[in-house]
């Protein structure tokens, strides 16, 4: 199953990267090239959605963790949305949680960005 | 005298690395099916999750460059207790059980530290010319 990824820029210029399917060791390059597109216009803000992520495995939340240093690297910032229950484990888990504040919503995560 | 039943058993011969993670994940699936657990069943979670990084591990470095012998999979339930067996025929594997969980920037090296941690058992050994990995946790 690849991992289908779609994004769209929001009014307020925030890019939400939106993939579908399992983020795991086959998944990820199609994530870093979709953060690879959000980073090419200045200064960053990106949403993942993760909604339609149905399985997280460590490769997949090492190309999270490329995104926020290369949207960083840009100066911008990113946030992530709608986790579940596996993913925010997983998160939890390797504590990155601490690193990634995630928000139950997109619409939540958009909110004061 | 003690139960020994076993009521749930799957098979597999694993070439590729998605079509692989893909079997994985619908062996659990069937799993789920036949034990009646759900999909917010933790334990059972935390068996996936291990069972996806070891395949993923497996299925990327368990094969010689230039060959593609698949890996054999199996996977039981026995005892209210999940075990899972892999055999590939890549290079033995070095300090495997012992690597430590990265730092919070780290993109790579989680996933055997995860595995470790969400286990009962990981075992590791080298056997001949073939890597044997079972994984077992208690649900």
């Amino acid at each position: 199953m690849s991992l289908e990824v779609q994004s769209r820029q929001i009014d307020n210029g925030v890019t939400v990267v939106a993939p579908t399917g399992r983020l795991d060791v086959a998944g990820a390059p199609a994530l870093k090239d979709a953060i690879g597109e959000a980073v090419k216009n200045g200064k960053p803000r990106v949403v993942i959605d993760l909604e339609g992520v149905s399985f997280v495995d460590s490769t997949g939340l090492g190309s999270v963790i490329s995104a926020l240093k290369q949207i960083r690297s840009s100066q911008g910032d990113l946030r992530l949305a709608a986790p579940n229950q596996q993913v925010r484990v997983v998160l939890e888990l390797t504590t990155l949680d601490r690193v990634f504040p995630y928000y139950a919503t997109v619409e939540e995560a958009l909110t004061g960005f | 005298m003690a139960s020994h039943s076993k009521p749930f058993e799957f098979n597999a011969t694993l070439s590729h690395l998605d079509e692989g993670l893909d079997t994985l994940h619908e062996s659990i699936k069937q799993l789920r099916k036949s034990t009646g657990r759900g999909e917010d069943d933790r334990n059972l979670m935390h068996f996936e999750i291990a069972l996806a990084e070891i395949g993923a591990n497996v299925l990327t470095h368990g094969r010689p460059a230039g060959t593609d012998p698949p890996v054999e999979y199996r996977l039981w339930v026995e005892d209210d207790t999940a075990h899972a067996l892999f055999v590939d025929g890549g290079p033995p594997v070095d300090e495997v059980l012992s690597r430590a969980m990265p730092d919070a920037t780290s993109e790579e090296g989680r996933g055997l530290p995860m595995a470790r941690w969400l286990l009962d058992e990981l075992l590791y050994k080298r056997d001949g010319e073939v890597n044997r990995w079972r994984l077992v946790k208690r649900l």
